[in-house]
Formats: structure tokens, sequence, C-alpha cells
């Protein structure tokens, strides 16, 4: 009996093509192609991975996954209390806790996936070392479990807008997937290159917690584009806005404000004496997404080119 | 053994180089400040030199060699965990590699947890994971334990676990480095019994081994490897004699 299965087996192997492990891994786009259909292959491994790492990571504190939203709340009350309320900045921002909460929402995302990402290929050196998988597979994975945390920090985010009253039913709120879909963009991009140097170096992921400290700071999470535009104007570099938009998630998360925080767009009266214009949104906002956009795809394909040239050493170099 | 005629190529190692860089600085600092002298902390190592041989279908084969002299490296090249510099790995059908048993397990996770993870890793579908789940379960003997998380495991059951998952993902190439030793003597029993299974379902099996003992009472044929070079291939009994010539 087992004769016929091992002839059947033969078989079935005679007609198999075979599979090539060689020293390059095709040419630029040929092979960009085929190691996004590895990863498509893989997908049920990737969900698996992504439900490893969230049920993981709070498997024995009791609180769980309510952890996730403790600390983006906390921030929320600290910038609220003491950027809003100490420093003023709410006395120019309308629904100053909607605006911040959004920014801090979106940063979550970016910085989770890129912090995540870019530790995942050393912290998976075990499986790394034993086993052939697409390694793309884990900066991926890292980015899943992302998405899933920020999509519940995005809903108590609706939440809080449709208990305000402020919910911002317009065209406006297209821009929301489309910021979402940039940051991912950027985030996966960098998460795969950065986790592929990391092993080479290992001052990558120190290197990376203070540049997100940076462009934390860099982009319009606490403070509002308007306070930019003032600034510039007030020195007379109006220039110094196109180079802070140059940063693709400043625009991102511009728009993400524009779509979700209504008050944003329109002439606010706070009291007697104040009166808030509506945020200067930079006037070729659409075509600068677009941009943006593309240059996020063209680093994507850069960042798995060059994961996939360094991929081949990782299991001798971790 | 069943022996298949016309038996289809299933591993061909093209020619196979694979050299390795050993750089003796890690950080930016140190590369920074030795830049100028960087080719003086880095010296080359061929793992590899040349290697090329062909595998038929239901064949078992030890790779033999001392310490260093690329076995592992090979295997993991024929596993496609590590590329070559120059030459190619052709092979086909699904491999599972037993390199080393429970990688893949997360230690929070209990142990159906990790046997859906793990076997999706060695590439079943969830579907096919739970179709054999009882089975895996019952070849590990630790069913009572399934549920709990398996950082409170004793290492055997680990092991068993693991090996329960490798063997019952239904390879046609299994890659072997030195991990039969595992478990009690009834559970390495079982593991021998079932590598047996094994040959006589016609998988092939590819087995790295310091002991000439073991391949010789495994195996059908040996290649013996020395400082990365092939030295020989062939029959056991002779690949013992080759393996004494090569220390």
């Amino acid at each position: 009996m087992s004769a016929e299965a091992a002839r059947a087996r033969a078989e079935r192997l005679a007609a198999t093509p075979f599979d090539v492990v060689a020293s390059h891994s095709g040419g630029f786009f040929r092979g960009f192609f085929r190691s996004l259909a590895d990863v498509v292959g893989q997908r049920e491994l990737l969900v698996l991975l992504v439900r490893r790492e969230l049920k993981a990571r709070f498997k024995d504190s009791s609180l769980g996954f309510l952890w996730t939203l403790i600390r983006p709340i906390t921030l929320l009350m600290i910038y609220f209390v003491a950027i809003g309320q100490f420093l003023g900045a709410a006395r120019l921002i309308p629904d100053f806790a909607i605006f911040v909460f959004a920014g801090l929402t979106l940063w979550g995302l970016y910085n989770e996936i890129i912090v995540g990402g870019t530790s995942s290929i050393v912290s998976n050196a075990g499986l790394i070392k034993k086993v052939y998988l697409p390694r793309e597979i884990f900066p991926l994975a890292a980015s899943g479990s992302a998405v899933v945390t920020f999509l519940i920090q995005l809903g108590i985010l609706v939440a809080a807008v449709l208990l305000l009253g402020q919910f911002p039913l317009s065209w406006n709120l297209l821009y929301v997937p489309v910021a979402i879909a940039i940051v991912l963009v950027y985030g996966v991009s960098l998460a795969i290159l950065l986790s592929a140097l990391n092993v080479y170096l290992r001052d990558v992921q120190y290197l990376v917690e203070v540049g997100m400290l940076i462009f934390f700071w860099a982009s319009p999470i606490v403070y509002s584009w308007s306070f930019v535009v003032d600034a510039a104007q007030r020195t007379g570099l109006t220039w110094l806005t196109d180079v802070y938009l140059l940063n693709p998630i400043s625009t991102a998360m511009l728009a993400f404000q524009r779509g979700i925080w209504k008050a944003g767009s329109e002439s606010r009266v706070l009291d007697a004496v104040t009166t808030v214009p509506a945020q200067p949104w930079p006037a070729d906002l659409d075509l600068r997404l677009a941009i943006t956009f593309l240059i996020g795809l063209v680093l994507f394909l850069v960042g798995q080119r060059v994961f996939s040239r360094l991929q081949g050493n990782f299991a001798q170099e971790i | 053994m069943t022996t298949v005629t016309d038996a289809p190529v299933v591993i061909a190692v093209d020619d196979v180089s694979k050299r390795f860089v050993i750089r003796k600085e890690k950080s930016l600092k140190e590369r920074i400040v030795n830049f100028r002298r960087s080719s003086q902390h880095k010296a080359d190592f061929w793992a590899l030199d040349h290697v090329g041989f062909e595998i038929v279908s239901g064949t078992t084969i030890g790779l033999l060699g001392a310490n260093g002299s690329g076995k592992s490296t090979l295997l993991k090249v024929i596993g496609g965990i590590i590329r070559p510099s120059s030459g190619q790995v052709l092979r086909r059908g699904r491999v599972a590699a037993l390199l080393e048993l429970g990688a893949g397990f997360h230690p929070d996770l209990t142990g159906r947890e990790n046997v859906f993870l793990n076997a999706a890793i060695l590439g079943l579908s969830r579907d096919e994971t739970e179709a054999k789940f009882d089975e895996i379960v019952e070849f590990s003997e630790i069913s009572e334990f399934i549920d709990s998380q398996v950082k409170f495991y004793s290492s055997g059951m680990y092991v068993r676990l693991a090996f329960a998952i490798a063997v019952h993902v239904d390879p046609d190439i299994l890659l072997v480095d030195e991990v039969l030793a595992v478990g009690d003597e009834q559970f390495q029993k079982k593991c021998m019994d079932k590598i047996a299974e094994f040959q006589r379902d016609g998988r092939t099996i590819v087995f790295v081994s310091h002991s000439a003992d073991q391949v010789e009472s495994l195996c059908d044929r040996a290649v013996v490897l020395s400082h990365g070079k092939l030295v020989y291939d062939g029959d056991t009994g002779g690949a013992i004699e080759a393996l004494r010539a090569s220390f």
C-alpha cells in the first residue's frame, strides 16, 4: 500500500515544476511582483501572526486590550491640559480635544507600524534562522497589529465626534481614507526597509526612536496648521510652509484633520472678543496628496527591493 | 526502503557557493571610526565551495562532515533559509525542516494556538490543520495540557508537540538537523518509527549528522563535506571512511 503511495508521490513530484533558490531574486520589477505574490500566498499565516502579536501582547495583564486605549487617552489629557490650557493653544483651536485626539490616533498608527516593524525581524530571529518564509511577513504582521489598534481608536474618535454633535458630514470626509492610505504606504515601506537595515546595524532602532520624536513635533498634531502659517508669515519666511509640507505625514495629517475635524473648516466665535477663522488649508492639498501617495508607492517598491537584497543573509547576520 | 524506478529528481544542488563576510564591528560608531580601515575588519570565508549533486525522490541522504565543514549551511541553502552567493538550488514538493523544533512557538500562547501557528509556518492551511489537529495532539501525548500556555510546558513536552506538528505537515522533503534525540526513550522510538514510515512512503529525507552510526543505519546514500568542498558522494560505507579521512 505504501509502495503505491510512494509511486503516486513520485509521479506527482515528477510533474511539479522546480522552485529556484538562487543568489538573486529576479529583475527589479519581476522580483518585486514575485515577492508580493509570495506574501499574498501566505495570507493565512499573516492573519495568524497578527493575532499572535495582539494576543501575546496583553496575555497576562488583567486590563488586557484596554491598555491600547489608556495610553492615547492619557496622552490626550496631558496635551489637553498642558498645551491646550496652560500654553493656551485651545483658545485658538476650536474643539481642541477632537483635534488632538485625531492627530494622536493617526500618529499612533504611523508610530506603531514603524517602531514595531523596525524590530520585527530581529525579534523573530528564532523563526528566521530555522524556517523559510517570505520575510516581509514579519514587518507586515507588526503593521497589521498596529492597524487593529488604530481601528479601535478610530472608532472611539468617531464616537466622540458623534457625541459632541460635530459629525463632519461633507465631501471633506473623503480626505480620511486618503490620509490613512498615505500613512499606511509610508509606514509599511519604512517598516520593511528599516527592519532589514536593523539586522545589520542595531543602531537603527534607536535612531528610529529619536527620529519619531522629531517627526512627532514636525507634524501638526498638538498645534494646528494655522500656527505654522502664522509663524512663517511673522518671520517673513513663507517658503518654510512648503518645506514643512514636504514631510508626508504633515500632509496626511492635514487631510485627516480636514476630514474629521469639522471645526477646522469653519470660522468659530469662541467668546465675545475672539473669533477663530477657518484653518488656512493649503490651496493645492489634493494635488499634494496625490503626489505624496505616488512617491510613497515608489518608496514601497524601493524598500521591498532593498529588503529582498538584504534578506539573503538574515539567517547568518542576526 | 521502497525504490521507485525512474524516481524524479527533487533537489538539484547546482554549483553552489556561499561566502560569508565576517565583520568584526557591529555598531555605527565602530563602523565610522574604522571606516578607512574597514577591509581589515572583514574576513572572507567560503562555507560552501562549488558544491553540486542531485537527490532523487525517496532517498534518505546523510550530510556528513566535521564541525565547520558547511553541512548545516548546505542544509539551510537547500531549505531556502540562506541564499547562495553563486549557483542555485532547484527543488520541488513541500519542504518541512526539523532544524530546531519549536522555533515558531510563542511562549505566551496556548498549545492549541501554537499548533495552528506552527503548522501555518510549515505550510499547512487552516483547514488542513483542523483536519489533522486531533492526530497531532494524540501523537504528542500531551492532550491534557493542550490549552495551557506553552511556557509552562516541560522541555520534553515542548519538543514532543513541535515534533508532532512537523511530521504531520505531510512533507515531500524533510530536512533534519540532529534533532532526533528528543524526549524519553519511548518517544524516541516513536520518532524513529515515524522516520521509517516516511521512508516507506517514498518521502525524501536530508539528514545532517556528526554521527556516522546514525547515518549508516538510516541513510541509503551519504555526502561528505570538508571545508566547504564535496569530498565524497556515494554509499554510506565509503562515506564513513571519507569522513575519517577528512578530519
